[in-house]
């Protein structure tokens, strides 16, 4: 084990043992690759019962994704006991006594693979049509769960106009971050502010960032665990879906949504599953705000590689190449004389 | 020396991800190896094209501010008689930015008032993007 990694999985092994009254002995640690807005290390501890497998999740010193890990850990304790499947909760420990910063810990889904890579080559290139009518199948049940049921009201805020909040927030970060003039951004925040729809007054839990590459897979073509939901909030259903089907999360395939199946089946699998009809107007506002929303991550990327302490290679990647694709995406979308070479006309 | 910095920076890319991250021994380390050979090979790319694009922006932003129809203003009057300090990046980029602030302004003032500038504005916006697109 790499000394440095060890230390983090000893000192979070005595945590527990205080923490569950048995002792846990360290087995395993390894960083997982792509954890951008959390450190995110795969640990097994073996106890009096066995050996378990683990997901530790501790706050970076800079980020992608600027949230909040409390906001974020009770949505997996809300979402755990649905049909939608999620890492069993276990610890939420603010206090950066223990690991230096705070963390949270999860039981490990073992056997699957996440990454989008992968979906393209055998064995699951077979299977991948399967996983993509899960995906939206989940996504369709996700915009179905009572909010008050949930309990998640509790904890987040509940907008009365959920497109107009979201464009505020994150123009907001646009306005806050970018180191150089962005036209594109700007170009669309205005086309966004000028045709912002009228309220649905369908409000669901959106997971903020749902596409391939944040959910678990298997070789047989199921989903085992829906992951990273520190972007989750109350909104409008439309937005998650119009985020699962940006172009950038296929890029440069553009017949296969996400890389696995045409993105009318996934709308169709959508609106039978959710109840919603897709309204095509309004889509089209979710469509260009999801891509002004990927951009302005990657500008707050760029911000956080360049003045923040974490030279993260994954920052400065995101900062970079991610902008250019969705500046292309939008200019794209919104160019009077689009030739749609990156994106969709319509829906 | 290295005459030909961004082909050596892309050569180097390509030693990092063929030769050494498939020796590294962690998930981890092979992941963020094929990140920066990435990043060099973009590196590399904007090292050989930078200022030629930026330069390349900057015209064709003049070419708006003189269009038929643009008001006058003495910020877009001063910048088009103006050039970059020099010929170096950070002074280039500077630059560009004082053009690209001006631009937005003028961009939300030709959508409201001059349909045909919209275009042209748009119409630079892609060449813009496509200038700086990250070739593979």
């Amino acid at each position: 084990m790499n000394p440095s990694l060890e230390a983090i999985g000893e000192r979070l092994a005595t945590y527990l043992t205080e923490r569950w009254g048995h002792t846990q002995t360290l087995t395993l640690i390894e960083q997982i690759p792509g954890g951008a807005s959390r450190e995110t290390y795969r640990v097994r501890l073996r106890g009096a019962d066995g050996e378990q497998g683990l997901i530790l999740r501790r706050d970076p010193t800079s980020s992608l994704i600027d949230t909040e890990r409390a906001l974020e850990y009770q949505t997996y304790v809300a979402v755990y006991p649905t049909e939608i499947p999620v890492p069993e909760p276990l610890v939420l420990e603010e206090d950066p006594q223990h690991l230096e910063r705070p963390f949270s810990v999860m039981r490990e889904i073992a056997g699957c693979n996440s990454a989008v890579a992968d979906l393209a080559l055998p064995p699951y290139v077979g299977v991948r049509g399967r996983i993509g009518e899960i995906k939206w199948t989940l996504l369709g049940k996700l915009a179905t769960l009572d909010i008050d049921t949930l309990g998640i009201t509790s904890f987040m805020e509940t907008p009365t106009h959920p497109a107009a909040h979201e464009l505020d927030y994150w123009a907001g970060v646009i306005d806050a971050d970018s180191l150089h003039p962005e036209p594109v951004a700007q170009a669309a925040i205005r086309w966004l502010k000028k045709n912002l729809p009228d309220p649905s007054g369908n409000l669901a839990l959106v997971h903020g960032d749902y596409r391939s590459g944040n959910f678990l897979y298997t070789e047989t073509g199921d989903i085992e665990g829906i992951l990273d939901w520190e972007m989750a909030h109350i909104g409008d259903p439309l937005e998650d879906l119009a985020w699962s089907l940006d172009p950038l999360w296929a890029w440069p395939e553009r017949t296969l949504a996400g890389g696995l199946i045409p993105r009318v089946d996934a709308i169709a699998i959508w609106e039978q599953v959710s109840g919603y009809r897709v309204d095509p107007q309004a889509f089209r506002w979710w469509q260009i705000f999801a891509s002004l929303k990927g951009l302005a991550i990657w500008i707050s990327s760029t911000e956080n590689f360049t003045n923040g302490t974490t030279k993260e290679p994954i920052l400065a990647v995101a900062g970079w190449l991610m902008t250019d694709r969705h500046n292309r995406i939008l200019v794209d979308r919104l160019s009077p004389n689009s030739a749609h070479l990156y994106a969709e006309p319509v829906l | 020396m290295i005459t030909t910095p961004g082909k050596a920076l892309g050569d180097l890319a390509m030693k990092l991800a063929l030769s050494i991250a498939p020796e590294t021994s962690s998930a981890y380390a092979m992941a963020n190896t094929g990140m920066i050979a990435v990043l060099l090979q973009a590196l590399g790319q904007d090292s050989e094209r930078a200022v030629a694009n930026r330069l390349a922006d900057i015209v064709e932003i003049k070419a708006l501010f003189t269009a038929e129809g643009v008001p006058n203003t003495t910020a877009r009057e001063t910048f088009l008689h103006r050039e970059p300090q020099s010929l170096r990046l950070s002074d280039v980029m500077t630059h560009h930015a004082e053009g690209l602030t001006l631009l937005i302004e003028l961009h939300a003032w030709a959508e409201a008032n001059n349909p045909k500038l919209d275009q042209s504005i748009w119409s630079f916006l892609l060449n813009h993007t496509e200038r700086d697109k990250f070739d593979w």
